[in-house]
C-alpha cells in the first residue's frame, strides 16, 4: 500500500505540472487548432490530478500534500526543461515535450502500475488508471497529429528530434515519472523465472 | 515560460486584426451611428430580426463572442500557470487553492468548446474568422496579478457579460427561427452561469477574512463592468442591444443589489457615450 501511495503522490505531482503548463501555453501558441486542443487537454490532466488527490487519503495518506512530490531532482529538471519554451515560434518544442516525451512516459508508468497491482484490493486505483489511460492515449494521438501537421521541413524535423533527445535524456536520468522502477526493473528475475 | 504573460505578446495567426479599445470607443463614426439609428451597433437598439442591419449586427456580435472565448480560454489557462498552489499566505508568487486551479482547468475545456462552437456558428451565419476586428480588453482583465481580482474581473464581470450576450443571442435565434443558433447559445449560456458562479464562490471564500481585499476586488469588477457596458451596449433600457439577464445572473450568485448597481453602471456608461457623440457631432457634420 505504501508503494501505491508513493506512486499516486508522484502521479498527482506530474499531472499538476502538465495541466498547469498546457494552460499557460494556450496564450503563447498562434495556431488556433493547437490552442483549443491544449485547453481541452489541460482539463484532462487537471482531472487526473484530482483523481489522485482523492485517492491518497484512501491509501492512508491523510495529508495528500505530503506525498504530492516529484520522485527526485532529475524529474524536476525534466519539468523545468519541458516548460521552458514560450515563444510563438516554439510550438513544435512545446508539443514534443508534452506529447512525445511526457505522455508516453505516463502511459508506460500507468500501464505498469495497472498490470502489477492487486485487481481486488487496489481496484479503485485501477479504475482511476483506466480513466487516465483512456485520456492519455487520446491526447497522445491528438498531439502526434498536431506535430505531424506542424513539421513540414527537414529543419523542423531536426528541431523536434533534437528537443526530444534532450528531454528524453532528462527523463532517463529521472527513471520515469515515479523515479527508478517506474516500469519495474527489466533485469530483475520474475516469479516465472524461478518456477 | 514566464509567470504572467503580457497582452502585447498574445499569439495569433495572420487572420486576426487587433484594434485597441480606446480607438474603438473614440471612433467618431460612433456618433454618426448614434444619430442615424439605423447603422452601426450602438444606438441601433435591441437586436431583432426586423432591424435592417440585423444580419451584420448578429454576425459582428458572433465574431465578438468568438474572440472573447479565445481570450477567456487564454486567461483561464494563465491562471492555471501563473499561481502556485498554497494557502495564499506565502511570499513571492501568489498562491491559490488546488481546487481553484481545477476550476480554471475546467473553464479552459469549456472555453475551448465555446471557441469550436463559435467558429461553426460564424460559418453558419456567413462570417469568416478575422472579418471583424479583435480588441483584447478581456485578456487584459485576466492579467491582474492578484488571483482574487483576476477572477472577480474575469469570471464575474466578463463572464457575466457573456451571460447577457448569450441570452440576447439565444432570444435572437428564437425570434429569427434559427434553431441552430438558439441551441448553441443555450448550451454556452449554461457554461457561463457555471463560470460566473465559480467567480462568485471564490471571491467569497478567499476574502471571507479580508474585507479590504474583497472591496478592492469588487471595485475592480465595477471598473471592468463599466468598460464592458461599452457605452450603453449592455443595459436595461428598452433599446439596449444587450439586455441584463437578471434570472441567469441570480443563478450565478449575483444578489439583487449587485445587479441594480450594474444596471446603474451601464446607464452611466450610456450617458457618457451620448455625451461623446454630442461632442463629436460638429466634426461629423463637417
Amino acid at each position: 500500500m505504501e508503494e501505491s501511495a508513493r506512486r499516486v503522490g508522484h502521479y498527482k505531482w506530474i499531472e499538476m505540472r502538465l495541466f498547469e503548463v498546457l494552460g499557460g501555453w494556450v496564450a503563447t501558441v498562434p495556431e488556433l487548432d493547437v490552442k483549443l486542443r491544449l485547453g481541452t487537454h489541460c482539463y484532462h490532466h487537471a482531472w487526473h490530478s484530482e483523481l489522485w488527490h482523492k485517492r491518497l487519503p484512501e491509501l492512508r495518506e491523510m495529508n495528500p500534500e505530503r506525498l504530492t512530490a516529484p520522485p527526485n531532482d532529475e524529474l524536476v529538471a525534466f519539468v523545468d526543461a519541458m516548460t521552458e519554451p514560450e515563444g510563438p515560434d516554439l510550438t513544435i518544442e512545446k508539443l514534443v515535450g508534452a506529447y512525445r516525451v511526457l505522455i508516453p512516459a505516463k502511459i508506460a508508468a500507468y500501464t505498469y502500475h495497472r498490470n502489477n497491482t492487486s485487481t481486488i484490493t487496489d481496484a479503485p486505483t485501477i479504475r482511476s488508471l483506466d480513466f487516465a489511460l483512456a485520456d492519455e492515449f487520446n491526447d497522445w494521438r491528438d498531439g502526434e497529429m498536431m506535430l505531424q501537421s506542424l513539421i513540414q521541413s527537414e529543419a523542423e524535423l531536426d528541431r523536434a528530434i533534437a528537443h526530444q533527445a534532450a528531454l528524453q535524456k532528462l527523463m532517463l536520468a529521472a527513471g520515469g515519472i515515479a523515479g527508478p522502477g517506474t516500469i519495474g526493473d527489466s533485469y530483475e528475475p520474475t516469479q516465472e523465472a524461478y518456477a | 515560460m514566464r509567470k504572467s504573460f503580457p497582452v502585447e505578446d498574445l499569439a495569433r495567426d495572420e487572420r486576426f486584426v487587433h484594434v485597441a479599445l480606446a480607438d474603438r470607443i473614440n471612433d467618431p463614426r460612433n456618433a454618426q451611428a448614434a444619430d442615424s439609428g439605423s447603422s452601426g451597433r450602438r444606438g441601433a437598439g435591441r437586436l431583432t430580426p426586423e432591424r435592417p442591419d440585423a444580419p451584420d449586427a448578429a454576425r459582428a456580435l458572433m465574431h465578438g463572442i468568438f474572440v472573447g472565448e479565445i481570450q477567456a480560454l487564454e486567461g483561464a489557462g494563465r491562471t492555471c500557470w501563473d499561481f502556485e498552489v498554497g494557502s495564499g499566505n506565502g511570499e513571492g508568487i501568489p498562491e491559490v487553492p488546488f481546487e481553484l486551479k481545477l476550476d480554471m482547468a475546467r473553464q479552459c475545456w469549456d472555453e475551448a468548446r465555446h471557441c469550436e462552437i463559435s467558429i461553426k456558428l460564424s460559418g453558419h451565419m456567413g462570417t469568416d474568422l478575422g472579418e471583424f476586428s479583435e480588441n483584447t480588453f478581456l485578456y487584459e482583465a485576466a492579467c491582474n496579478p492578484d488571483p482574487v481580482l483576476r477572477l472577480t474581473g474575469v469570471n464575474r464581470a466578463l463572464e457575466g457579460l457573456a451571460i447577457d450576450v448569450f441570452n440576447t443571442m439565444r432570444e435572437f435565434g428564437e425570434i429569427a427561427g434559427d434553431p441552430v443558433l438558439e441551441f448553441c447559445e443555450d448550451w454556452m449560456l449554461a457554461d457561463e452561469v457555471t463560470h460566473v458562479k465559480m467567480g462568485s464562490d471564490w471571491l467569497r471564500k478567499l476574502t471571507a477574512d479580508d474585507k479590504p481585499r474583497q472591496e478592492r476586488a469588487l471595485e475592480f469588477q465595477r471598473v471592468v463592468d463599466k468598460l464592458f457596458s461599452l457605452g450603453g451596449f449592455r443595459g436595461e433600457e428598452d433599446d439596449s442591444p444587450v439586455r441584463l439577464a437578471r434570472r441567469f445572473r441570480e443563478l450565478a450568485g449575483f444578489k439583487d443589489d449587485e445587479m441594480d448597481t450594474l444596471a446603474q453602471i451601464a446607464k452611466e456608461a450610456r450617458e457618457e457615450m451620448e455625451a461623446i457623440a454630442e461632442a463629436n457631432r460638429p466634426a461629423i457634420a463637417h
